[in-house]
């Protein structure tokens, strides 16, 4: 069980993506913007991010730009769920520590839950800070 | 008194005027045309330029003349990068004898930097080489019209997948059992679904990728992965469709640990489901699709081979041309768009890789590609893209 973020603007894809992911165990808490991401990542300490990349107030990018600045955790990880693939954006997302690109459109619920479980494989279970 | 036309020497006159006509038409078509247009002597010394060139380049025809062209006239690439003398089209005529067409930027007398269209030919008369011609043509208006095409399509394609999205994670769910239990009826509706959602995306996928490639605009982003894990990521849905035809597919990858390559594996996974599908819908009910990952020194090699229909051995030059179909196949095989081997050519390609075949009408085709371990991308500021496209 991790802790997760789903940043999708969408609503409909938001919470069927919140449905798969805790269906399996996590522990999800959703934006649906990256400014809204930045104002919870703090208390909620993912361990792993779902950021769409192209949202309304801030986009993805944006996102991992203000989150570098104020100095993330270095083993969270950062999956880029999105429709564009191949596409400069995506290239500039890996430059900002994205791990891992998945197509939307292509990806079944099991699917996601796979590479969300595979991502984590490599995390040591970190304890939430006490508040 | 004979008659002028009688007399041997008063023929030429009239010869002349021919002449004379023939020298003003030459010229009135070489002033008049609309495309630029040099002429060099066979060191590539510019011996005559039309207006249309003055214009294009800024420059007077005397500041042009006797001057060596490629010297002369700068051509750049789109990163501002000097093209080699080797790459210039005009040098490509005159050590190849042929002519040679190219698209890069030339600098004009101002400075300023335009996309030109290029076309040089050999001048040979009675056998003997006596210069080039060049002829070009400002392209600023048709690169802004693909550029607008470009990321309008773009735009579609990402607001098209953007409901199809949700259509396929909702129906997947449903067919997955997240919101309940569904009698066989209800999943078989489902998968219709499924299937021509899938059918959608892949077109959409298609369209996408081949506008970025002919633009120059895709992006490659090389990490470590495992050539069978990229393969297995994909084969599920694969062998759903397999097994809707009976068809058995197979995977076989000798020496797994050897198959660890530095790529970009959503193109690799794109490739790999293009080259399986096609081999599952030209293949007879019953048939195989065989999957073989080979490790070798440089590079690692992916065969897809079918027991299906083959390739015509008049069809087989054009296979990776754009909307190319077969016409054994179109007979047997409606939908389609002809796209799907431009597509991996395409990106092959772009990751410095090769794709070739095999095939035999009525046996079966392979379909080969490698990629090099030490990868080869062709990325913007390569040599090879040097030459603007």
């Amino acid at each position: 069980m991790a802790r997760i973020l789903v940043v999708e603007d969408d609503r409909d894809l938001n919470k069927a993506y919140s449905i798969i992911l805790r269906h399996e165990g996590h522990e999800v808490v959703s934006a649906f913007d990256g400014q809204e991401a930045l104002n919870k990542i703090t208390d909620f300490e993912p361990e792993l991010v779902l950021l769409d990349l192209l949202m309304p107030i801030m986009g993805g990018l944006e996102f991992l730009q203000q989150w570098e600045k104020s100095k993330r955790q270095p083993d969270v990880k950062i999956l880029i769920f999105t429709n564009m693939e191949n596409s400069p954006e995506v290239a500039e997302a890996y430059k900002l520590g994205a791990e891992r690109c998945i197509i939307k459109s292509w990806t079944a619920p099991h699917n996601l839950a796979r590479v969300v479980s595979d991502s984590l494989a490599g995390t040591k279970k970190k304890a939430k800070t006490p508040a | 008194m004979a008659k002028l036309h009688e007399n041997p020497l008063t023929k030429r006159p009239r010869a002349r005027a021919r002449h004379h006509e023939e020298h003003v038409e030459a010229e009135a078509l070489f002033t008049s045309m609309g495309d630029g247009a040099i002429t060099t002597d066979e060191f590539g010394k510019i011996t005559r330029v039309n207006p249309a060139a003055q214009q294009i380049l800024g420059y007077s025809e005397a500041e042009l003349l006797d001057e060596w062209l490629p010297k002369k006239i700068i051509a750049l690439s789109f990163d501002d990068s000097p093209i080699n003398l080797i790459d210039r089209p005009i040098t490509k005529t005159f050590l190849t004898g042929k002519p040679i067409s190219a698209k890069m930027y030339y600098r004009r007398k101002d400075g300023e930097k335009i996309p030109v269209a290029i076309n040089t030919s050999p001048i040979i008369v009675d056998g003997k080489p006596l210069g080039a011609i060049e002829l070009f043509r400002d392209i600023t208006l048709e690169q802004e019209v693909d550029r607008m095409k470009s990321e309008f399509i773009s735009l579609a394609s990402h607001q098209l997948r953007t409901p199809l999205s949700a259509i396929k994670t909702y129906t997947h769910m449903l067919a997955e059992g997240y919101m309940g239990k569904l009698n066989s009826s209800q999943k078989k509706s489902l998968n219709t679904i499924i299937s021509a959602s899938n059918r959608m995306n892949e077109l959409i996928s298609t369209l996408l990728n081949i506008t970025r490639i002919e633009s120059g605009t895709i992006a490659i982003t090389l990490k470590m992965v495992h050539m069978v894990t990229i393969i297995e990521d994909v084969l599920p849905e694969l062998i759903v469709m397999a097994q809707a035809k009976n068809i058995t597919v197979t995977l076989d990858a000798s020496d797994n640990a050897r198959n660890r390559i530095k790529t970009d594996s959503l193109i690799v996974k794109e490739v790999v489901t293009n080259l399986v599908s096609n081999a599952i819908k030209y293949t007879p009910d019953g048939g195989t699709v065989a999957i073989i990952v080979q490790a070798q020194r440089s590079d690692i090699r992916v065969e897809v081979r079918d027991s299906g229909w083959g390739i015509p051995t008049y069809d087989q030059d054009q296979i990776f041309s754009k909307f190319f179909r077969g016409q054994n196949i179109v007979k047997r095989e409606t939908s389609g768009t002809g796209l799907g081997l431009y597509l991996v050519k395409g990106l092959i390609d772009a990751l410095g890789g090769k794709v070739w075949f095999t095939s035999e009408e009525s046996v079966g085709t392979s379909f080969f590609f490698t990629l090099p371990r030490a990868n080869q991308s062709k990325t913007p500021g390569d040599k090879e893209k040097a030459i603007f496209l």
